[in-house]
């Protein structure tokens, strides 16, 4: 305890003029490691896809989506990349505009990447071994984020055990996409208590990182544990199971014609059936 | 009309390039301020239209082919200097992606198409729309003045090519470049754009201009509401339409004038020039709108497609990206 001179005095300690200036200290990089989590943030929060008429439905889109992956990743021809790459043009045609900004920029810089990488190659004098590979990363680029883009978390998950992904997955997917944004906003706070906290000048801020990565994963396993303990109370017993009524629709079956045309082409430009 | 890659010589290309350049600089400062945020995805479709009426070929006289431009219709629409960006914008796709027009003669190709076409278009229409009143009147102003002015852009493109031989030759007198003198390149490109491609242009213009005023009112800047679903279904109806219909392009056979191979060019005038043989050649995507072994309407319904999506993307992309004006109204 203080000594006090006299009673009803001021303790010396709390008279004495303070100095102390704190230095100047650079705080670029927790405003960047913000910024960057709040613009995740913003993207996760995006709803891109509004359903129309002509829309297949969840399980479809998604089958639809894995096998024109698989046949571009296959197709040795480029004829068959170019077609499948005009209905992912045809589709960004029609998405809403934040949307389409993000497919673009994605599949761009994901297609730009791959050009980098398949630099040597071009340099080698063989040019079109790397404009094919940058063609594919593209058109595999569009049509993944253009699914996820125009598919509800909810429709996706139920889509996923429609086509026969274990539950386990699923259970870890669906927590996943439900905890993810409110993690964000968890880190987003320990981001700030850290910047408000660091006084003068602090030579090891990347410890605390460590702090934050630990507060982050402390509390997502706290979230997810609660959030199976709420499930559990609801009657979820681990099997996530498709209600019986559903049935394909007549859009769907337009939809899967349309996929049987695509792989007749493709066997056919791969050379795997007779003209 | 698209001049092809060697058909000018380097410092031609570098003159019509460095002309065009305060051009795009004053056509991108006026569409700032003249074409509301909300509109600029249209300027997509437009360019999309133009894209179109250039796949359609018609056959001319001399057995050469033209197309329609329909940049008289986009100036219409959305001011002369939005035709512009939106005429250069369809032609750098087709020159990069199809190989139609060089890359080297893109200033040249935008000087007649993207600029001459379009201003003499909307100077013409905005006269005789002062005589001529009423709905007709618009329609009829719209038909003469894109027939002018495609004219007017095919005699650029004729002088463009008929000066080559005068001003760059060999000591034997042998052209290096475009091999045809202005007596023969002006009456060629202007016999076919008078009797047909002329035609053809204001057909185009007219009858799309009396569709977007019938069902899509709000497709341009006379109105400044944003167009509602019912016109965004119409007007992508009629590019469903145009692109299904393109392949009769097709039917006309032979090359447009001035835009032949370099072997044809050697067996018409006797001797390869010197200046285009081994000049630099830009290998496109999809050259001359076909698509590998598919058969040819069908790579060039691909191409539409694909041109097509291409044009709306990177004008609704370059909508988004576009500081927002407040508004003090």
């Amino acid at each position: 305890m203080p000594k006090l001179e006299k009673q009803g005095q001021l303790p010396s300690w709390l008279t004495q003029e303070e100095h102390y200036q704190p230095t100047n200290d650079r705080d670029g990089f927790i405003a960047r490691s913000a910024l960057s989590i709040s613009s995740a943030l913003a993207r996760l929060r995006l709803d891109g896809g509004a359903e129309t008429p002509l829309s297949p439905s969840a399980p479809v889109k998604l089958l639809l989506a894995l096998a024109c992956l698989l046949l571009v990743s296959l197709a040795r021809n480029y004829l068959f990349v170019l077609i499948v790459l005009a209905g992912v043009l045809v589709r960004a045609c029609l998405l809403p505009r934040a949307a389409l900004l993000r497919v673009v920029t994605t599949s761009l810089s994901a297609a730009l990447l791959a050009l980098v990488i398949m630099l040597p190659a071009i340099l080698l004098g063989q040019p079109h071994s790397a404009l094919g590979i940058a063609g594919k990363t593209l058109t595999c680029s569009g049509i993944a984020m253009e699914t996820a883009l125009s598919t509800p978390p909810a429709e996706l998950t139920g889509a996923l055990r429609k086509l026969g992904m274990p539950n386990v997955l699923i259970m870890t997917l669906d927590l996943t996409l439900k905890s993810i944004v409110r993690l964000g906003e968890v880190a987003l706070e320990a981001l700030s208590a850290l910047r408000l906290r660091s006084v003068g000048r602090n030579q090891h801020k990347d410890l605390s990182m460590g702090g934050i990565g630990g507060v982050v994963l402390l509390k997502a396993a706290e979230a997810a544990q609660q959030t199976h303990d709420a499930m559990r109370c609801r009657g979820f017993t681990g099997s996530y199971d498709m209600p019986h009524s559903w049935r394909p629709r007549a859009i769907d079956l337009v939809w899967l014609c349309l996929l049987a045309v695509l792989l007749a082409i493709f066997c056919y430009l791969q050379g795997l059936i007779a003209p | 009309m698209h001049i092809p890659e060697n058909y000018l010589s380097p410092s031609t290309c570098a003159i019509t390039t460095a002309a065009m350049l305060p051009v795009w600089g004053c056509a991108i400062k006026r569409v700032r301020e003249d074409v509301p945020q909300e509109k600029l995805p249209l300027l997509g479709v437009a360019a999309a239209f133009c894209f179109l009426s250039m796949m359609f070929n018609i056959p001319l006289p001399g057995g050469t082919t033209g197309h329609a431009v329909c940049g008289t219709l986009v100036a219409i629409l959305f001011g002369p200097w939005a035709a512009v960006i939106v005429v250069s914008v369809a032609l750098a796709v087709q020159a990069f992606f199809f190989g139609d027009g060089g890359i080297l003669a893109f200033g040249a190709n935008c000087l007649n198409m993207a600029f001459i076409l379009p201003m003499v278009g909307y100077s013409l229409y905005t006269l005789l729309k002062r005589h001529l009143k009423g709905e007709r009147g618009e329609l009829v102003s719209a038909a003469i003045a894109s027939y002018l002015a495609l004219n007017a852009a095919a005699l650029a493109a004729a002088l463009e090519f008929g000066i080559q031989p005068a001003l760059f030759h060999d000591a034997a007198g042998n052209a290096l470049y475009c091999p045809y003198p202005l007596s023969v390149s002006v009456p060629a490109m202007l016999l076919g754009h008078l009797t047909v491609a002329g035609f053809a242009e204001a057909g185009f213009t007219v009858g799309i201009l009396a569709f977007l005023r019938s069902t899509a009112p709000s497709f341009g800047l006379t109105e400044k509401n944003e167009p509602s679903g019912k016109t965004s279904v119409a007007i992508f109806s009629l590019l469903a339409v145009l692109i299904a219909a393109c392949p009769l392009g097709l039917l006309a056979t032979g090359d447009a004038w001035g835009e032949w191979g370099l072997e044809d060019l050697s067996v018409q005038v006797g001797y390869t020039p010197a200046g285009m043989d081994g000049g630099w050649e830009w290998s496109a995507l999809l050259p001359d709108y076909a698509v590998g072994s598919l058969p040819a309407w069908l790579g060039y319904v691909l191409s539409a497609v694909i041109g097509v999506s291409l044009l709306v993307i990177i004008f609704r992309v370059a909508g988004a990206l576009a500081k927002p004006r407040p508004s003090f109204d």
